[in-house]
């Protein structure tokens, strides 16, 4: 899942090697957490949080495939 | 480098295509660009109440290659305007490739469909991935790239009402638009979904414009998507009894069919 979310978001965005994901597993679901370079944040986001949502969607799709329950957030630092 | 500076204005349906599109022609990423919007446009399909939006991009990067330097260290053959006349021996095909600016090389056809496998992959998804193109359109007089996915229980890529799958497209869309670094421009399928939907908009269209011409009053059709709506009023724009336009905003935008007289 977290090699999905990465694989996504470095084609995205113009600094590759600052995309960071890592993963945070809770009881019942399973976090994922997002960091890009701040020039990026924008193309992440996308208008009205367009591209994150369905990016979102992509995970939810592959996430339930294998039953189970994720989300995706961006850290803004 | 500063002096490299290039102003072009660029429209597209909203700004975002606008922007997308002066990009494209300037080869150029976005982060190289001052984007100033000239005109934010209007919505409305084809033509009806819509304006297009206008940007204005200053470039302040060197594109990949510039259109036309006359001295680059590639003297193979002068840039002369021979094109249209085959010469003798024509072997136009790799002369043209090498011609041809850098960024303009890569196709859809070069970089989405890897793309769109790799994507299937890692989100553990098994299924065919094929491509082919749509049918001359006749208003853009162009061709798309169709992007046909296949396998068993696909449903969960197409998502309520198609919205997974309008997903999936806008992220693709974007992931080979920074690969390709312009525009890139393809359709999506998955069982043949689109093609369906196609269809059965068109018969509901042709079915409520009929009702609308008898009883003589207007009617809303349900909320739809951009492209959705396109094909009601694709459908109907040449019936002699109603006509079409669209009303509300955002998700909640829809068709109206009226009767024309």
């Amino acid at each position: 899942m977290k090699e999905l979310v990465e694989f996504i978001v470095k084609s995205l965005v113009d600094n590759p090697d600052q995309v960071v994901v890592s993963e945070i597993d809770g009881h019942s679901s399973t976090i994922y957490e997002l960091s890009v370079a701040q020039p990026d944040m924008g193309r992440v986001i996308g208008k009205g949080g367009r591209v994150i949502n369905s990016i979102r969607a992509i995970v939810q799709v592959a996430a339930a495939k294998q039953g189970q329950r994720v989300s995706l957030e961006i850290i803004e630092d | 480098m500063s002096q490299n500076k290039r102003e072009i204005e660029a429209t597209g349906p909203d700004v975002e295509a606008a922007v997308e599109a002066g990009l494209a022609k300037l080869g150029v990423s976005r982060s190289d660009v001052i984007i100033e919007v000239v005109d934010e446009g209007s919505k409305g399909l084809l033509g009806i109440g819509s304006r297009d939006a206008v940007v204005r991009l200053t470039s302040m990067a060197l594109p990949p290659t510039p259109p036309a330097r006359p001295s680059t260290p590639k003297p193979v053959k002068p840039a002369q305007p021979a094109k249209p006349k085959p010469v003798e021996r024509p072997q136009p095909i790799v002369d043209e490739a090498e011609a041809a600016p850098e960024y303009d090389e890569v196709s859809e056809q070069d970089v989405v469909p890897e793309l769109i496998r790799e994507l299937l992959d890692k989100m553990g998804i098994e299924a065919t991935v094929t491509t082919s193109q749509t049918e001359l359109d006749d208003l853009t007089d162009k061709r798309l790239m169709v992007v046909e996915i296949n396998g068993d229980d696909l449903g969960a890529l197409i998502g309520p009402r198609g919205e997974t799958l309008n997903a999936i497209q806008y992220v693709t869309r974007l992931m080979a638009g920074h690969k390709m670094r312009r525009r890139a421009d393809f359709v999506i399928d998955v069982q043949g979904y689109r093609q369906r939907r196609e269809q059965a908009l068109s018969r509901m269209a042709e079915r409520m414009a009929k009702k609308v011409a008898a009883r003589h009053r207007p009617m809303t059709l349900e909320p739809m998507p951009p492209n959705e709506r396109r094909i009601i009023h694709m459908t109907l724009r040449n019936d002699d009894e109603v006509y079409t336009e669209s009303t509300g905003e955002g998700k909640r935008r829809k068709v109206r069919i009226l009767p024309k007289t």
